[in-house]
């Protein structure tokens, strides 16, 4: 039998990727990927939880079909803000995307 | 675990089975594709009045065979500036969901893969999958052609798919379960769905088109415009790998068709006997499988090619406002009269008759204000002309 | 060949799945590629959902992640079509600090899931579909219809987002 902790343990190693990848890179569209791998982390989090003690909690499931729609906002309204930011300027690189610092 | 039959160890035969199940669900596909091959050359043949192929074997039999030989045969083709491995995985990730959704395809009672208590959403999760082969053949193919092709693709995949899923969902609101096993017995005798949900088996028959890449929405690979579309740089068994899929997804949509709409495997004989039912059910199976595919090939000898903004008004404006409203009315009527069928398929045939009649009505409703808008803009200059 | 060990081994290949796609996806130099690979950790994500028993979960997520989502993001690595950076990936002011940030944290947190020495049973399959559905529209209902209209809130930002100006 797999222990819970191993699932746990994948999940924290995927969210610690993600996290790493948001703070690396600085393609405006691998940084949505890897904020999509952080919300697939907790989903494999909420899932492996719901089956604690071997018995269904579906409630888990219940959180990842929210994440589901939240993740599908975040993507279409990221990839959106990139699209125009790109007409206006042809990069998206986020560094140098600095017209409103200070 | 089930336990073999002559004796085997379960876990070697849980091994056998699976090779077994790919090896025919292969023969399956591939054999299905060489046969609609010859069906549809030679029906489109007898439609525009041709003979369509005769020479290689008795009434030309053998001439898929033949050209399948071709294919595997011919030099395998890469253009340099091509994306290497998104070349090489395109077919392979078109194919794969295409071959696994043969898995809960009910053939007849105990004859099928896996009766999975999800098995329509495993399929619709399948269909969901080709849109990234494709969307990747048109990018890695470094070819403009195949680029507009593939995100033409994209967007009327994605956007079909939702009509589709929504047609889907009022059939299991009727049946109440996902089951493919359980939607099929559902169907008892003569009572098939088809006579409870006939709009919602329309709506779902034009996004099975339309999921396809079939005429008349065949715009992702549109030979007039767009040179063949994602498919221009393929050649070879890559490409024939990207047909045979095509011809496994319409064998697919056609048995979700046979299997909700027309009770699938039911037919005269099926119960009668426990070893020759399975056999007959397996050809009543079959026999309605391919009265749709034939009817798929029937539609594009007829009808012409759609316009791209044409193709995603009909989606947006017309098929899903469609679709909601039958689930809400379905829904709801289910809801009032749980125990009878009977007035969800009074609801369904009057809107099935609204929605045919709305059809041609907005469509001279548009001509005429399209007519209208001509008229203001030609009067000025025909009153400059007449003067 | 028991079941156990079926399960070990391919629990074993799917963390190496995820992790290693995971890994790709933040140091692949190719946009395209890290789609891709993000693809293949999300049908990997789908298979552990499938392992802990949870088969309509992992259906929607193949549905909803590699169906929709990574083409959306396909679509926007096409129409950003990108030049090469001037300056090197890696050793930017911002890796000493991120690894700095993730790697006691990451450490930390993975020992610590260890901790859950709570073993998963597997559960019989079809067994949650049924208690899904009930509760997203019974307890959860009024969440679910406020996701709806998140949904729908998202949909038009893009499109008044993305819509050129009428010239």
């Amino acid at each position: 039998m797999i222990p819970l902790g191993a699932f746990i343990a994948v999940s924290a190693v995927l969210f610690f990727i993600g996290v790493a990848g948001v703070l690396v890179r600085r393609n405006a569209v691998v940084i949505l990927m890897c904020v999509e791998l952080m919300l697939n982390a907790t989903n494999l989090a909420l899932v492996a939880f719901s089956r604690k003690a071997g018995m269904i909690d579906e409630r888990g499931s219940v959180f990842v079909v929210f994440v589901f729609v939240v993740a599908a906002a975040e993507v279409a309204v990221g990839l959106a803000i990139v699209l125009s930011l790109y007409r206006n300027r042809p990069t998206v690189d986020v560094d140098e995307v600095h017209a409103m610092k200070g | 675990m089930v336990p073999g039959p002559f004796g085997l160890d379960p876990a070697l035969w849980a091994v056998l089975r699976l090779v077994i199940a790919i090896l025919l669900a292969v023969g399956l596909v591939f054999n299905g594709a060489l046969a609609q091959i010859y069906l549809e050359r030679k029906m489109q043949a007898i439609i525009q009045d041709r003979v369509g192929p005769i020479h290689t074997g008795p009434w030309g039999l053998l001439q898929t065979f033949a050209d399948a030989i071709k294919l595997l045969g011919k030099e395998d083709i890469r253009a340099r500036l091509t994306d290497r491995w998104f070349f090489l995985a395109a077919p392979a990730i078109v194919f794969a969901p295409m071959l696994a959704s043969y898995v809960v395809i009910p053939f007849a009672p105990g004859i099928m893969g896996a009766d999975l208590s999800i098995g329509l959403l495993y399929l619709t999760t399948l269909g969901s999958m080709t849109v990234l082969g494709i969307v990747i053949a048109g990018w890695a193919s470094n070819n403009k052609y195949s680029l507009i092709g593939g995100l033409r693709s994209a967007g009327q995949l994605i956007s079909y798919e939702v009509p589709q899923i929504l047609s889907l969902v009022t059939v299991v609101l009727l049946v109440g379960s996902l089951s493919m096993t359980k939607i099929v017995e559902s169907q008892q005798g003569v009572l098939v769905n088809l006579l409870f949900l006939p709009l919602a088996f329309v709506t779902y028959f034009i996004a099975g088109l339309a999921e396809t890449n079939r005429n008349p929405f065949d715009l992702p690979e549109a030979e007039s415009e767009l040179v063949a579309g994602f498919l221009t740089e393929y050649s070879g068994m890559r490409w024939g790998l990207f047909f045979v899929a095509e011809y496994g997804e319409i064998t697919v949509v056609s048995s979700i068709l046979t299997a909700l709409w027309l009770g699938g495997w039911s037919g005269p004989g099926v119960d009668a006997h426990p070893l020759v039912g399975p056999v007959l059910g397996v050809l009543w199976f079959t026999l309605k499988t391919y009265f749709f595919v034939l009817v798929f090939m029937w539609i594009r000898a007829t009808l012409p090619r759609f316009r791209i903004d044409q193709l995603m008004s009909l989606c947006w404006k017309f098929l899903i406002p469609v679709t909601l409203t039958n689930l809400l009315v379905t829904a709801s009527l289910l809801l009032a009269f749980p125990e009878t069928k009977v007035p969800v398929a009074i609801a369904n045939w009057l809107m099935l008759f609204a929605f045919m009649a709305a059809v041609p009505y907005f469509q001279r409703r548009r001509l005429a204000s399209l007519r209208e808008r001509l008229e203001t803009r030609r009067a000025p200059a025909l009153a400059e002309r007449t003067s | 060949m028991s079941f156990d060990i079926l399960q070990s081994v391919l629990f074993a290949l799917l963390t190496v799945g995820i992790v290693g796609a995971a890994a790709g996806v933040v140091l692949m130099k190719r946009i395209t590629g890290s789609a891709l690979l993000m693809a293949f950790a999300f049908l990997c994500n789908a298979g552990m959902f499938l392992l802990l028993g949870a088969e309509t979960v992992a259906a929607f997520q193949v549905l909803i992640y590699v169906g929709a989502i990574t083409v959306l993001i396909l679509y926007g690595v096409m129409f950003t079509p990108q030049q090469d950076r001037r300056y090197g990936l890696f050793f930017q002011t911002q890796t000493p600090w991120a690894a700095l940030l993730v790697a006691p944290i990451g450490i930390f947190v993975a020992f610590f899931a260890f901790s859950f020495a709570d073993p998963g049973k597997a559960l019989p399959g079809g067994g949650d579909l049924v208690p899904l559905a009930t509760s997203v529209f019974g307890d959860f209902a009024f969440p679910f219809e406020v996701a709806s209209v998140l949904l729908l809130a998202a949909m038009i930002g893009a499109i008044v987002l993305v819509k050129r100006d009428e010239e």
